[in-house]
C-alpha cells in the first residue's frame, strides 16, 4: 500500500519525514505501536447468517464479556473493523455479505463460526446454500464446532489479535490482490445479479478510481 | 360427526386419520366448489395450509388443503390429484388471504401455476432459472456438485482405522515391556538381597 495511514505500512510522507530527521526506525516502532493499539479495539458487525449467532450474545454480555480484550459490536458495517458470519450462506445472503463486507473500512476482517462455512457442514447438498465461503471472500479466522461456544469465539478474536499485532498479511488485502478471482466466482454462483461493487477509491477518482 | 353426513349428501365420503384428522378426498373439477361450501356452509374459516406432494412415479401431484373451524379442535384435509405436466390450481387469495404467499411458495417450489395471482415472484429464492427444485425429477446431488464442487482433501489425511491399530499395539507392546521391566527389577532384587528372604523365614 503506497498511500493511507490504514495499510500494512505508515504513510509515505510520514516516513519519509522520519528519515530525514534521523529516526530511521521510528516508523517501524510507530507501526508496531498502532498495530498493537488496532488489536485491542475490534469493532464488530455480527451477521446472524446461521444457527452460530446464538454464540453471540453471551460472548458480548457479561457472562463471556469480550468488552474486556477491546471487542466491542456496533451497529453498522460502516464503523465495523471485524465481521462475524456465523453459520451456513445461501446464495441470496452471500449476495448481501459481500455488500456489507464491501461497505466496511479498511483495515477489515472476517471471522467465520461453525462448520458450514468452511465445508457446506451439514447443509452441504442443499441447492440453495455454499460450500466454500472462502472462494468469494477472504477469511481470517475460522472457529470450527457446531456450533462453536463463547470460549472458542473468544479463542478466535485473541488468534486474530495476534495476527493483527504481528502484522501478518490479513484477509482484505488478499481481497484487494486477488479481486479479479474472487468476482469472478462471485458471479458464477450469483448468476451475474451481483450488486455493483464498492471497491471505489473515492478520493482517486481521476486515477481510474480503483482502490 | 355432523360433517360427515353434510358430505354424504354431496357423496363424499369422511375419513378419521386421527383424533383430531379427517380427510376428504375430491376430484380437481369439484374442489373449488367444495373449498367454498366449506367455507360458507360448514363454517371452515382457517386455512392452515396448502401442500403438495411429488408423486413422480404416477405422473400427479397430491395437493392437500388444511382447514379448521372457528373452534381449532379438529383439522379437515382436502386432498386433490392434479396432473405433473402444465400444473396449475385455481387461486384461494381472494377467500383466504393467507393462501397469497403459500401459493407463492408452492409456484416456486413446485413450478405450480396459479392463474389471477397477483405475485408470483421470487419467493425464498432469487434469480433462480432451473427446475422448481422440490420437484423429484429435479437432480439436486448434480445440481449442488457443478455448482459448489468438494473442498480438496489434506494429504496428510490418515486412516483412522489403521492408526487406532497401531496405537492399540503400541500400548500392548508398552505394557508388556514395563511387565518384563518390573519383572526383571524383582528379580534383580532378589538376586541382590537374599537377606530379606532369609529374614522372612526367620
Amino acid at each position: 500500500m503506497e498511500s493511507g495511514f490504514y495499510g500494512s505500512s505508515l504513510d509515505g510522507n510520514l516516513k519519509c519525514k522520519f528519515e530525514e530527521s534521523g529516526l530511521a526506525n521510528t516508523h517501524e516502532i510507530m507501526e508496531k505501536a498502532v498495530r498493537w493499539f488496532r488489536s485491542r479495539s475490534i469493532f464488530v458487525v455480527a451477521y446472524g447468517t446461521g444457527c452460530g449467532a446464538i454464540e453471540m450474545p453471551p460472548t458480548f454480555t457479561s457472562r463471556y464479556d469480550a468488552e474486556r480484550m477491546g471487542v466491542v459490536g456496533v451497529a453498522t458495517p460502516r464503523q465495523a473493523d471485524l465481521i462475524i458470519l456465523s453459520g451456513y450462506l445461501a446464495y441470496k445472503t452471500l449476495r448481501r455479505v459481500i455488500r456489507t463486507y464491501e461497505q466496511m473500512q479498511k483495515p477489515r476482517y472476517i471471522m467465520t463460526l461453525g462448520s458450514c462455512p468452511i465445508n457446506g457442514g451439514m447443509y452441504w447438498d442443499s441447492y440453495n446454500t455454499i460450500k466454500k465461503l472462502d472462494d468469494y471472500l477472504p477469511i481470517d479466522v475460522s472457529v470450527t464446532g457446531c456450533m462453536p461456544r463463547p470460549e472458542a469465539v473468544i479463542d478466535g478474536f485473541v488468534l486474530l489479535q495476534e495476527r493483527i499485532r504481528n502484522g501478518e498479511k490479513a484477509g482484505w488485502e488478499k481481497y484487494d490482490e486477488n479481486f479479479e478471482f474472487y468476482k469472478e466466482n462471485q458471479k458464477r454462483v450469483l448468476g451475474g445479479h451481483i450488486d455493483p461493487s464498492y471497491e471505489t477509491d473515492w478520493y482517486n477518482l481521476k486515477s481510474g478510481g480503483k482502490a | 360427526m355432523d360433517l360427515a353426513s353434510k358430505l354424504e349428501k354431496l357423496s363424499l365420503e369422511l375419513v378419521q386419520k386421527q383424533d383430531y384428522l379427517y380427510s376428504v378426498t375430491i376430484d380437481f373439477e369439484r374442489l373449488e366448489s367444495l373449498l367454498l361450501s366449506f367455507l360458507n356452509e360448514f363454517g371452515y374459516i382457517t386455512l392452515d395450509s396448502i401442500n403438495c406432494r411429488d408423486d413422480l412415479e404416477d405422473g400427479f401431484f397430491t395437493i392437500t388443503y388444511c382447514l379448521q373451524t372457528e373452534e381449532r379442535d379438529h383439522v379437515v384435509m382436502i386432498q386433490t390429484k392434479i396432473q405433473r405436466e402444465n400444473a396449475s390450481l385455481p387461486t384461494m387469495h381472494t377467500i383466504w388471504p393467507q393462501a397469497e404467499i403459500m401459493e407463492r411458495e408452492m409456484h416456486e417450489m413446485f413450478g405450480v401455476d396459479f392463474p389471477g395471482h397477483p405475485t408470483l415472484i421470487d419467493f425464498a429464492l432469487e434469480y433462480w432459472d432451473n427446475m422448481p427444485p422440490l420437484r423429484r425429477d429435479f437432480d439436486t446431488l448434480e445440481y449442488v456438485n457443478s455448482m459448489n464442487p468438494f473442498r480438496e482433501q489434506r494429504n496428510d489425511a490418515l486412516d483412522a482405522k489403521e492408526e487406532m491399530k497401531k496405537k492399540r499395539e503400541a500400548k500392548k507392546a508398552a505394557k508388556l515391556k514395563a511387565q518384563q521391566e518390573a519383572e526383571a527389577k524383582a528379580a534383580l532384587e532378589a538376586q541382590n538381597n537374599p537377606s530379606d528372604e532369609v529374614k522372612n523365614e526367620e
